[in-house]
């Protein structure tokens, strides 16, 4: 008897189910398998609490907008997306995002730092996204080193090309830094941190591009100079941490996604075949720069709901869902140093600070790294107002290409800024 | 009587045929006309990327914003350098290692296998493989280089911008002569001795052979080669986007369209259907004129 009533229930549940199965669809830029499973477990739990699937999708950062185009024309765009702030800006200025819906988040929260929402700020309190989580870059350099020489913490322009000159020695394959030369991000990232220390701008206060000026002249020729001490090859970013681990550089540029090749013995086996457990304790990091006045750099990756979403309250519970307490801390611990939080409450929850690797540096580090975020500059954000016209300069890579041609050619600081001038405004005009 | 049975006959095996080749004409419509079609319908609008905007028609506007574009010109010449470059590179090469390779000497068969590698090799681990001998300092090749006095060990060939067309048809030919090579020996295998025996008898030298009775006889697999070729790489994306983002072809220049920056989709579409006409008379002209068909 009970076993016919189990399925007659079984039956009803499934059909009512069948019928109300919600779903939406999540694309995740965090494309890594561990990071995946980890998702993949969070979407699991919004399941069976909500009733609510949640497709995850992976998707390439840089094949963002192929599948955006395409998923356009075949009608299938996910509700809510995650990914870095450019492309919510190019999506968002082109209408895509539910400003209002994303703002209602943000208000939802109260405590999310103000100085990574401006960041998306669409104008008139709305928003293109929601900051979800945020790195600091900056220049993590062997304090030993430094302090053996004397030398002051690489903050200023001119003691970071005074360490560059004084500890690098080629001779013994050491380099004083690696600094970006390729066409790429990471050389558009570190550039922006050095140009915004001489308070230079690829666009001046009427919008029309400043390539040319004399102060973004400087930061090419300060670049240029500090090219002669860094490790001979157009470098990127692995060459950077390699370079940094395995002491064959006194400084590099990145963000805090270094903290666990830092600390953690396995994940430094992985990328250099070999530890040091002196690290932690050896490395220091400049999160700020300067030489006019103070800027620091940093990425805030966003959570953002779609104005095509037809199932747009689901999408809020979602990131409602992804921002809360253990769900938030359980994201951000995949990438511990990484992704930091982007809610005040949240960074000085102790059950987040509980992490082999956020142990290791120590409460004060990690507060004093995720303090940071609320002084982040960036090109595209000037003035209180967002430049959606940079994120067109970025995806072209005009910067990054700039750097590449310039140290190609030897072209002189003048040269290098006249051609990024003319690539701007050809970039600009196309569009 | 009999006309008329024949023509049922010849009926029905014209509907038989037809019913064999459905699935393929079926499959190849879906697959290839249709994206050819709306590629085409495409490349009259201003595409949107927003959902709720509609597309909107132009007409010929983007044919003509292309046309009068100087850097879709110098892409195009690039490009027909490129395609030139390699095909001719690849064939020479795929001959040269075919002709070698049709000797009989020990290890033959060893040695005709790993020649394939570069071919049948997945392009990624190839570009990571190049990169990584290429690596300044570290890369194998630079450090033996360097200890012969050839380089200086700083040097960073493959991301130099400068480079970026010299790498990327070295990096073609290499990968593809196997090919040529491939389809050169199978025809050189067939040639049957006695025409190189009888040349003998009547004093003909090596040389004299070569473009006497080899080469001729591989005229059509040559020519057909550099037809399959010269397509592939005209339209080659993958292996010159991997490489570096300075070589400029066509196919680079309709992605970064497509793509990069705020998408304009129309424009690309339309550059993608001059491409494809062009592609089509050069085709045809070559089939006419040296395949003879």
């Amino acid at each position: 008897m009970w076993k016919k009533s189990f399925l007659v229930f079984a039956l009803v549940t499934l059909i009512v189910g069948a019928i109300f199965a919600q779903s939406i669809t999540f694309w995740t830029t965090e494309v890594e398998s561990n990071r995946m499973q980890r998702i993949q477990a969070l979407a699991t739990i919004f399941q069976a609490q909500t009733g609510i699937k949640v497709n995850v999708v992976p998707v390439e950062e840089n094949a963002l907008f192929t599948r955006i185009i395409a998923s356009k024309a075949a009608g299938t765009l996910p509700d809510i997306m995650e990914a870095g702030i450019e492309p919510f800006l190019l999506l968002g200025s082109e209408g895509l995002m539910d400003t209002q819906l994303n703002a209602e988040v943000i208000n939802y929260f109260g405590d999310i730092y103000a100085g990574v929402k401006r960041l998306l700020s669409a104008g008139n309190g709305k928003y293109y996204g929601i900051p979800f989580h945020a790195w600091v870059q900056g220049i993590w350099y062997h304090k030993n080193w430094f302090d053996s020489k004397n030398l002051g913490a690489p903050t200023t322009w001119y003691n970071i090309l005074e360490a560059a000159k004084e500890l690098n020695d080629p001779a013994k394959g050491v380099y004083g830094l690696v600094l970006p030369k390729k066409a790429d991000a990471y050389t558009e990232q570190i550039f922006t941190e050095i140009a915004l220390a001489n308070g230079a701008r690829p666009f001046d206060n009427k919008g029309n591009v400043a390539f040319n000026s004399p102060q973004m002249i400087e930061v090419f020729r300060f670049y240029k100079t500090l090219g002669k001490y860094s490790m001979p090859g157009f470098t990127t970013v692995l060459d950077a941490l390699n370079g940094y681990l395995s002491g064959r550089a006194a400084m590099i540029f990145y963000s805090t996604y270094i903290m666990d090749d830092i600390a953690v013995e396995e994940v430094q086996r992985k990328r250099i075949h070999s530890f040091d457990p002196q690290l932690v304790k050896n490395t220091g990091f400049a999160n700020k720069m300067m030489n006019i006045r103070t800027t620091s750099y940093g990425q805030v990756v966003a959570l953002g709901i779609l104005e095509s979403s037809k199932n747009k309250s689901d999408a809020t519970k979602f990131a409602e869902f992804l921002m809360t307490g253990n769900n938030y801390i359980y994201w951000l611990h995949m990438a511990p140093g990484g992704m930091n939080p982007t809610r005040r409450s949240i960074a000085t929850n102790p059950k987040f600070l509980d992490n082999a690797v956020l142990k290791r540096y120590g409460a004060a580090k990690i507060a004093n790294i995720i303090a940071a975020l609320d002084n982040v500059e960036r090109f595209d954000f000037y003035k209180g107002k967002v430049v959606t016209k940079m994120a067109k300069l970025s995806s072209n890579f005009v910067i990054g290409k700039a750097i590449n041609l310039m140290f190609a050619n030897n072209w002189t600081p003048e040269q290098t800024a006249e051609w990024a001038q003319k690539e701007a405004e050809r970039v600009l005009k196309g569009q | 009587m009999i006309g008329m049975r024949r023509g049922t006959l010849e009926r029905k095996e014209a509907i038989f045929g037809w019913k064999l080749i459905a699935p393929t004409v079926i499959i190849i419509s879906m697959l290839i006309l249709y994206p050819v079609v709306y590629n085409i319908y495409i490349s009259f609008f201003r595409v949107s990327l927003n959902p709720q905007v509609p597309d909107q028609f132009v007409g010929l506007r983007n044919y003509v914003r292309l046309l009068i574009d100087s850097r879709f010109w110098r892409s195009f010449g690039i490009t027909i350098i490129f395609t030139l470059l390699t095909v001719f590179g690849s064939i020479i090469l795929g001959l040269g290692v075919a002709l070698l390779m049709n000797r009989k000497f020990f290890g033959r068969g060893i040695v005709r296998a790993l020649i394939l590698l570069p071919y049948v090799t997945p392009l990624i681990s190839l570009v990571f493989a190049w990169r990584f001998i290429f690596l300044p300092l570290n890369g194998p090749l630079v450090q033996f280089l360097a200890s012969l006095h050839l380089m200086n060990p700083g040097t960073d060939v493959i991301n130099n911008p400068n480079n970026a067309f010299l790498v990327v048809s070295v990096f073609n030919i290499w990968r593809n002569f196997p090919f040529v090579y491939l389809m050169t020996l199978a025809t050189l295998q067939s040639i049957p001795n006695t025409l190189y025996e009888s040349a003998e008898i009547d004093g003909a030298s090596r040389w004299k052979q070569f473009t006497s009775i080899t080469l001729p006889e591989l005229y059509f697999v040559l020519a057909s080669v550099a037809l399959l070729r010269g397509i592939w790489n005209f339209y080659k994306f993958d292996e010159v986007y991997l490489l570096s983002k300075f070589a400029g072809t066509l196919p680079i220049y309709i992605y970064d369209t497509a793509f990069t920056g705020i998408p304009r989709q129309g424009v690309a579409a339309s550059a993608a259907t001059i491409l494809f006409v062009i592609m089509m008379v050069l085709i045809t002209l070559y089939v006419k004129k040296v395949l003879k068909w």
